[in-house]
């Protein structure tokens, strides 16, 4: 069985069909994450039931971790195979003259770029909002221990970490505009009407992910300046 | 009406696999606008030879876009700025008075560089003998209709066997990958009745030759699409990839 398998795992087109299955998990999990997110427009009470309901089956939350640990950990693992040997094949610059066929952009040629930031982006997202215990200074808003809700608040509230956020959700964006639609060829899937299309959608799907996710940051910093959330 | 420009060539020479190459710095005086790239570089050629000067090498042959000999990176685009087009069909009228044009060899590892802007280019022939054809003896052509097949599928076929094996592709792909060629080498006889029988070993050998042979992985550019003078569609390599995925999911 494992020596059967092998030569597909070493395959360029097998490769890239498991960066682009993983590529869709990640994608599904990030849509859900955003529309998630958006609960926090509701108030605290709703954002904060929401993060108790996926807090209360622990069991269901890890089976969705396990899910998408391993499935970062593919994708990670094989891009990084690939962009190795992308660069060993002669390939990338290696003309005098740098004008391109115009099909190729700044997205495409810096996938492992924005995939890496997003990665140790990843790390510091968990610090902020999943792992450890927080202080009730850092869920307090007005006096009102507000919980998850409050936290997030508070974080936005400090710019460095505002920026650090934009320019991963812009990473996540880039790298969906290129992915979504590479994901499709990758499978196979090609349809002489359709594909125009997944193209140019994935390029505005890419951007409204990017711009949903900014929208979190930048309200909370709006609504501050304007005197703060009513509790 | 023909006119005569006269052109600053920055060419790669490079005596052979094992030297390192050097761009040099030609004169081309006086060429018709009426000249193709290749018949331009004949009388750079022969201006050459004059001062005793190694002619520049190249490869070529049909010289009417067919055979897929001809082919060097121009400012930076295989087969030159024009769509669709080989180098051999390429004028020079294209070109203004004054210009400077830089000619590259294609660059892979896949395909090593022999002299100048000739590079070897028999990767492609192992990959078609790894499953790139009908393995049976198919005696005289058949009576028209006793095979049917689609229009859809016929044309689909007819589209991918335009591809005349130039290497462009690979010389255009910013990961050196020979999938756009693979895939219509895969393709043409992949939807065809004809190709059922050997569809998934064909796919499976080619692509192993394929990787192999050195070519770097596809990475959804299009480049090579674009630089195709076929203009042949990378819908050829999402069939190969789901021809792929299905042949793997069997094994
Ligand atoms: C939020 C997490 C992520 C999502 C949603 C995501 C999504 C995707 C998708 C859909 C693709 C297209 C697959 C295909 O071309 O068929 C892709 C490709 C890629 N991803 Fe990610 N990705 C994520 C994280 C990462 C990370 C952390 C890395 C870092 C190493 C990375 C590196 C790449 C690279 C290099 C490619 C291009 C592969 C190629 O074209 O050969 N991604 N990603
Ligand atoms: S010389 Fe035959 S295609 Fe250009």
């Amino acid at each position: 069985m494992i020596t059967k398998l092998a030569p597909f795992f070493r395959s360029s087109v097998f490769k890239k069909q498991l960066v682009a299955i993983t590529g869709l998990i990640l994608v599904g999990f990030i849509i859900v994450h955003l529309a998630g997110n958006f609960i926090i427009f509701l108030g605290p009470d709703a954002f904060n039931h929401y993060s108790a309901t996926l807090h209360a089956v622990p069991e269901l939350l890890w089976i969705a971790r396990v899910i998408l640990i391993v499935a970062a950990i593919v994708h990670i693992y094989f891009t990084i195979v690939l962009t190795i040997e992308n660069r060993k094949s002669g390939g990338a610059g290696r003309y005098a003259v740098k004008t391109t066929h115009g099909e190729t952009n700044f997205a495409k040629k810096f996938m492992i770029l924005t995939g890496l930031l997003l990665f140790f982006f990843l790390f510091l997202h968990l610090a902020d909002f999943t792992l450890g215990e927080k202080t009730v200074e850092q869920t307090t808003l007005k006096g009102v221990d507000l919980g998850l809700y409050g936290l997030v608040w508070n974080s936005f509230l400090n710019p460095f970490r505002v920026v650090v956020y934009l320019a991963a959700v812009w990473c996540v964006g880039m790298h969906l505009s290129h992915g979504i639609q590479s994901m499709f060829q990758s499978i196979g899937f090609y349809h002489n009407r359709y594909t125009p299309q997944i193209r140019s959608a994935s390029l505005v799907l890419g951007a409204v992910i990017a711009a949903g996710f900014s929208l979190i940051p930048v309200v909370i910093i709006v609504r501050h300046l304007m005197g703060g959330p009513t509790v | 009406m023909s006119r005569k420009i006269n052109l600053t060539l920055k060419v790669w020479r490079q005596k052979n696999a094992s030297s390192s190459g050097r761009f040099e710095t030609y004169e081309a005086k006086g060429i018709d606008t009426d000249a193709s790239f290749l018949e331009m570089l004949d009388v750079v050629n022969e201006q050459l030879e004059k001062r005793g000067v190694e002619p520049i090498a190249f490869d070529h042959d049909c010289r009417e876009g067919i055979c897929g000999m001809c082919g060097a990176v121009v400012n930076g685009m295989a087969h030159g700025p024009e769509k669709e087009t080989t180098l051999c069909q390429l004028h020079m009228r294209k070109f203004k008075d004054g210009d400077t044009i830089t000619i590259e060899p294609w660059r892979a590892n896949g395909f090593p560089i022999v002299r100048d802007l000739v590079c070897d280019r028999s990767a492609f022939d192992r990959i078609i003998s790894a499953g790139g054809f009908i393995g049976v003896r198919t005696g005289q052509a058949p009576e028209a209709h006793s095979v049917p097949v689609g229009k859809d599928k016929a044309d689909w076929a007819m589209d991918a066997a335009e591809c005349i094996g130039c290497g462009a592709c690979v010389a255009a792909c910013p990961n050196a990958s020979a999938m756009l060629f693979v895939s219509a080498k895969v393709t043409h006889l992949n939807v065809l009745p004809q190709g059922q029988p050997e569809k998934n070993k064909r796919v499976l050998g080619m692509v192993s030759q394929m990787d192999a042979e050195g070519f770097g992985n596809c990475s959804n550019h299009y480049e090579c699409e674009a630089a195709c003078p076929k203009g042949i569609s990378v819908k050829n390599i999402a069939k190969m990839n789901r021809d792929y995925l299905a042949a793997a999911i069997k094994a």
